[in-house]
């Protein structure tokens, strides 16, 4: 096998490592025991970021027509709740599943009163 | 509890600058894209096109290898939130593309680094690989910033 072919197989092998490491994880937030759908931070941000923060405004700090969401002391129910029913100007089931648990994770963890 | 340290960690300091993790993404992938964009004129350059510019000499090649080591370094806490954090995801076509395109990334970027020090490879050999890098980095940019800046907002 000549020269030429290292530079691909490294850059093959480079790929795969990538995607162990993507399918890994090792950086996400582990998962507690329970038997409902169990919410990311880091996927709740991001779509927090699409779906909330025109209304709630960045992190949930406010600054829209919804009210800031940030260090007020939610409880994951409450915000559940809020994104199924939905709350004055607020659809219901702005999303749902897996996304509302995402959303409720990164929600209940901004509005827990800094230290 | 390390584990959680540090993903906390590294959202505490990078929201000191930005207003989230996804801005951060956004703009230094942004920066990362601009910063290909140089290192495609100064390698035109270097094979002797865009003869507007000023020279062909180690200034040329300087701007150059520091635009790649800039752009290389503004990718590493996206690859870090991206890969290590978030993960290979297929939620929908953007993130789909997106997933697989950054798997690639650093391994045609290894591959470019190697080609770059093997003169024995043919001439189209480090331009074809340095395109293909610039070309990946933009379908990240396309289908990650540009996403966020156009669809949830264009600030810090």
């Amino acid at each position: 096998m000549g020269r030429g072919w290292r530079p691909i197989l490294i850059g093959g092998a480079v790929a795969v490592a990538t995607f162990a490491l993507a399918q890994a994880e090792i950086f996400a937030p582990s998962a507690p025991a329970g038997g409902a759908a169990v919410g990311d931070f880091y996927r709740g941000e991001t779509i927090f970021q699409r779906e909330c923060a025109g209304c709630h405004g960045d992190q949930g700090k406010g600054g829209g027509v919804g009210p800031a969401l940030s260090e007020t002391g939610l409880a994951a129910t409450d915000v559940a709740a809020a994104v199924q029913q939905g709350r004055g100007v607020m659809p219901a089931g702005i999303v749902t599943g897996q996304e509302q648990a995402d959303i409720v994770a990164y929600v209940v963890a901004i509005s827990s009163p800094s230290e | 509890m390390l584990i959680a340290d540090v993903s906390e960690t590294y959202t505490d300091l990078v929201t000191t600058v930005f207003s989230s993790t996804i801005a951060a993404k956004a703009w230094f992938a942004t920066a990362a894209v601009l910063l290909a964009g140089v290192q495609i004129v100064t390698a035109a350059r270097i094979y002797g096109r865009l003869s507007f510019l000023p020279e062909r000499g180690a200034t040329i090649a300087r701007v150059h290898r520091w635009s790649g080591r800039i752009a290389f370094l503004f990718t590493l806490p996206v690859f870090f939130h991206c890969v290590t954090i978030l993960g290979f995801q297929t939620p929908d076509t953007r993130v789909a593309i997106h997933s697989l395109v950054g798997t690639f990334f650093y391994g045609v970027f290894a591959a470019k680094v190697l080609i770059v020090r093997d003169h024995s490879l043919p001439r189209w050999a480090l331009p074809t690989a340095g395109l293909t890098l610039a070309s990946m980095l933009v379908a990240l940019w396309v289908t990650s910033s540009l996403w966020y800046f156009t669809t949830v907002r264009f600030g810090f």
